[in-house]
């Protein structure tokens, strides 16, 4: 791999007295899927439109393939962006709107209608749709257009500003996956704004996670699941629980003991420990597809928490069970594999054993 | 909506704020001073002498009879705008609720209207109304005794005229305030069990209060200003502000009396509207939050 | 009463509204264009028979035809410049943000609210006042500053509508897609509020062209159509008038109509809403 395609480093925005982003550093690799990350107002969809060049960051500096951006508007960015609400001109035509950035380059009419029709076939779009108005076509269709108007021109970068919040759910599903195929085929660079962290973990090589305009983490998409920075970043995926404890940092990881369990101290291997573990409200990462209820004795090395079933959910695939435990804040979460008989009933006490050993250690 | 701060120093708001200021501040702002420093001069044989006092506002003050053409003035723009809103509420209703298909055309049809020349249409009232006119001839032949109605030349004429040039603004902004409604809201009171004359005053009614509002004081400070209608008519017979000005100017030309004059009706006019700005600007934070 | 009879009454009620209203608004004008044809001397029903000649009587008047030629260059003229004011005022007005912007709203949207014949004696009163200063008396340059200064709100009114309902993405979008300040101007600004522009256009042609109050206090001894009209009923009516009402409907009549079949085929494409969020 040659150098980063997009070098941010130290990026700084402010609006009037309020900062929006705090010096935040990134690198998008030459035909990488980075996703951007967070819940909204963490500065996101900001840093995506100082990489289009629709804002200008108060500090720091941005490379775009080796050259510094400042004071590059937009147009002239190696960058093209897929809007939130698509932007398709309403007043021209299919044809006239992905052949837009090459009527602006001023490319001979003749190659331009080629590439247009290459661009339509690569996002199996029908020939017809050509004369057509972006109102006369599908979300789905129109979405396609948007993706196209884009990648015509090959820039280096696509960007891509949550381009799928607006479609129900099946639609999201299939142009996710065309979408992560298109990655594929092409070898653009892509970087993706979400705050669907579930998105992000299907289609991205590498996320990167945000939150009141600092990155929070950058890595791939298992590491971000199963070695998150911090409480923040484990608790986005999704549901999970945290177990407080304290911990001891040892040559090979770290020991932990947990006041719910009394007597009971486990080691926890360093792969297992993150690497940002600071004293304050260290706890145990446990996620929910990881426990199982205990009927009989618990297995070498298990810990054991009693409780009472909340509420139960059935998904299908799997079932999730809320444990009330004394002691413990939040209900624990439990996903278990599906089965016609219910292992529990609401009200009823059960027993929740996890390996701590197979859990992950980290703090706030 | 993304909306831009502006600097004065950016030459692209310059170019486009600036011409339309600078018309609108030396045709309009400045005539307005210019008719207040006129009330404090005074005419010597029908010529203009600037002498700074206040013999005009003394004039216009101890002379009743100005004050009984202004209060007929008022009174006559408080029946107009209660006639427009009148007419206008339920055709506004009807075309945000039962001709929604035909909206444009009937909208063309309003606006063709509207646009036609004012004194054209006039003239042709007078033809209706006229003692002979077409709708004493349209009622004789349905039976009703000739010459029944005789209503040209007389109050009830120039009301007519008023009403028939002013109603299109209510009914624009009465139809824009009701589509605006969201129909759920209607469906919500209907969903509670309301019926539809309760629905109609506890949401529908409320929420069109802002277009009733502003169409009602669009008419009343419009119709402070008729002039062709009490005269063409009206017949002359029962004078307006109007009237009164224009003989101040055109038959006794005296400029600071009828400058003073302009200046008092448009004191009525500026008082009505920042009272009803008050009171829907009281209203907001509700309309808002029901919107 | 059952509540299906008391819906079909309310229906025909409301519907019943509209239409009285319409004809209402049209009995003026089809009384006008219906004694146009007359072939007699007098305005009263029945109309006794067909003929033309008062067209030929309208058109013969020595002053008709300088009146025509008076209200359509003040329109056009009044026009130009309502539109563009009004055009760029729009923009100002909604997509900027400025210092003293309240007190350019409030004096950019004034006019609306005066009447017309105060609008006329105000102005008046200072082109009186400058003239005397300045040696020229009021005309037809006066009465189309009065025409703009009048016409520009109700056009900056309708292209605000244009401009608000604006999705300025798509700016952003042609920014991207590398096209220059002018190109993102003439490529998407313009053709989506063409048709805002245009039927401020229309509007203010005709608002012009129909003028009455402030055409008769600015116009000095100039004539344009209104004021033919006002000054020839106050002698006393003629069927000249109701033959001059319907040929005035005929441009009116052509320019509503191209507006609306531009307005269609703009909307035909547009109007079906992108999936919105």
């Amino acid at each position: 791999m040659v150098g980063p395609i997009i070098d941010a480093a130290d990026i700084v925005k402010d609006y009037g007295s309020a900062r929006a982003l705090h010096g935040v550093s990134l690198e998008v690799g030459a035909g990488e899927f980075l996703a951007l990350v967070g819940p909204s107002g963490c500065g996101k969809t900001t840093l995506l439109k100082i990489l289009a060049g629709f804002e200008e960051p108060t500090g720091g500096r941005l490379e775009i393939q080796g050259k510094d951006m400042r004071g590059v508007p937009a147009a002239n960015r190696p960058t093209r962006i897929v809007f939130q609400k698509l932007a398709l001109f309403p007043h021209k035509t299919v044809a006239e709107n992905i052949g837009f950035p090459l009527k602006l380059q001023k490319v001979a009419k003749p190659e331009s209608d080629s590439r247009v029709r290459a661009m339509l076939d690569l996002m199996h779009l029908k020939p017809e749709y050509l004369t057509r108005y972006p109102a006369q076509l599908s979300g789905g269709e129109q979405q396609r257009v948007a993706l196209a108007r884009a990648l015509v021109s090959q820039p280096g970068v696509l960007l891509l500003d949550e381009p799928m919040s607006a479609l129900d759910a099946k639609l999201k599903k299939s142009l996710q996956a065309e979408l992560k195929k298109l990655h594929r085929e092409i070898g653009t660079s892509f970087v993706l704004v979400t705050h669907d962290l579930e998105e992000a973990m299907m289609l991205a090589d590498r996320i990167c996670v945000m939150r009141s305009g600092h990155v929070v983490q950058i890595g791939t998409p298992a590491d971000i699941y199963y070695r998150p920075a911090n409480m923040f970043v484990a608790g986005f995926i999704g549901e999970t629980n945290f177990l407080p404890v304290t911990a001891t940092k040892t040559a090979a990881g770290a020991t932990v003991t947990s006041p719910l369990i009394p007597g009971a101290s486990a080691e926890i291997p360093a792969e297992h420990v993150s690497p940002a573990l600071s004293a304050a409200g260290t706890a145990l990462l446990v996620r929910p597809e990881s426990t199982r209820f205990v009927k009989g004795d618990a297995s070498p090395g298990e810990w054991v928490l009693d409780g009472e079933v909340e509420e139960y959910f059935i998904k299908g695939a799997s079932t999730q069970y809320r444990i009330r435990v004394a002691g413990l804040p939040a209900a624990v979460v439990m996903d278990l594999p599906g089965s016609i008989v219910l292992p529990a009933r609401v009200g009823e006490s059960v027993r929740v054993g996890f390996q701590p050993a197979h859990a992950f250690l980290l703090s706030e | 909506m993304q909306i831009e701060q502006k600097s004065w120093k950016d030459p692209v708001l310059i170019a486009m704020v600036a011409p339309l200021a600078i018309v609108m501040v030396v045709f309009f702002l400045i005539p307005l001073l210019m008719t207040a420093v006129l009330t404090f001069q005074t005419t010597q044989y029908y010529r203009l002498s600037w002498t700074w006092n206040l013999k005009i506002w003394t004039e216009v003050f101890s002379k009743p009879h100005y004050w009984t053409i202004m209060l007929r003035t008022v009174g006559m723009a408080v029946v107009c705008v209660l006639l427009c809103v009148l007419i206008a509420y339920p055709a506004a209703y009807a075309m945000a609720t039962r001709l929604k298909s035909y909206k444009t055309q009937i909208q063309i049809l309003i606006i063709f209207a509207f646009l036609t020349d004012a004194v054209l249409k006039t003239f042709g009232w007078i033809l209706i109304l006229d003692k002979n006119g077409v709708a004493n001839w349209l009622l004789m032949h349905i039976g009703f005794p000739p010459e029944m109605l005789n209503l040209l030349f007389s109050p009830a004429g120039t009301m007519i005229g008023m009403v028939y040039n002013l109603v299109t603004y209510p009914m624009f902004t009465i139809y824009l305030s009701l589509v605006r409604i969201d129909r759920d809201l209607v469906l919500a009171a209907y969903d509670a069990g309301a019926s539809r004359l309760r629905t109609f005053f506890e949401v529908t009614l409320p929420l069109s209060r802002p277009g009733l509002y502003s169409g009602a004081v669009l008419v009343f400070v419009l119709s402070l200003g008729a002039f062709l209608e009490p005269r063409v008519l009206g017949g002359g017979t029962s004078p307006l502000a109007s009237e009164l000005i224009r003989q101040s100017f055109e038959t006794r030309v005296n400029w600071p009396l009828g400058a003073a004059l302009t200046l008092v009706l448009i004191a009525i006019g500026a008082l009505t509207l920042a009272v009803s700005a008050a009171l829907t600007l009281r209203r907001r934070p509700n309309q808002r939050s029901a919107a | 009463m059952s509540p299906r009879f008391k819906n079909i009454l309310l229906d025909t009620l409301l519907i019943g509204s509209v239409l009285v209203l319409l004809l209402f608004f049209y009995a003026p004008i089809i009384t006008l264009v219906a004694f146009s044809f007359t072939s007699s001397r007098v305005l009263t029903l029945p109309i006794e028979g067909f003929s033309l000649q008062w067209y030929g009587e309208l058109v013969s008047r020595p002053d008709f035809f300088p009146a025509v030629l008076n209200s359509a260059v003040v329109a056009a003229i009044s026009m130009v410049f309502a539109t563009a004011f009004g055009t760029a005022g729009a923009v100002a007005w909604i997509r900027y943000r400025f210092r003293l912007q309240s007190v350019f709203r409030a004096v950019t949207f004034a006019p609306l609210l005066f009447p017309q014949l105060l609008l006329g004696v105000v102005m008046l009163l200072w082109f009186s006042v400058l003239g005397n200063w300045l040696g020229f008396s009021t005309g037809l340059v006066t009465v189309v500053i009065g025409h703009v200064v009048y016409i520009t709100p109700f056009a900056l009114v309708i292209v605000a509508v244009q401009v608000y309902g604006f999705d300025d993405t798509l700016e952003d979008a042609a920014r991207d897609a590398g096209a220059t300040g002018w190109q993102v101007f003439r490529e998407i600004t313009f053709p989506l509020l063409w048709p805002g522009i245009f039927s401020a256009a229309i509007f203010a042609f005709l608002l012009s062209w129909g003028n009455f109050y402030v055409s008769y206090s600015l116009a000095g001894t100039a004539r344009t159509l209104p004021i033919f009209v006002y000054s020839g009923i106050a002698v006393g009516s003629s069927p000249i008038y109701p033959a001059l009402a319907t040929l005035n409907l005929i441009p009116a009549l052509l320019l509503v109509v191209t507006a609306e079949v531009f307005r269609r085929r703009a909307l035909k494409r547009q109007s079906a809403s992108l999936p919105s969020s």
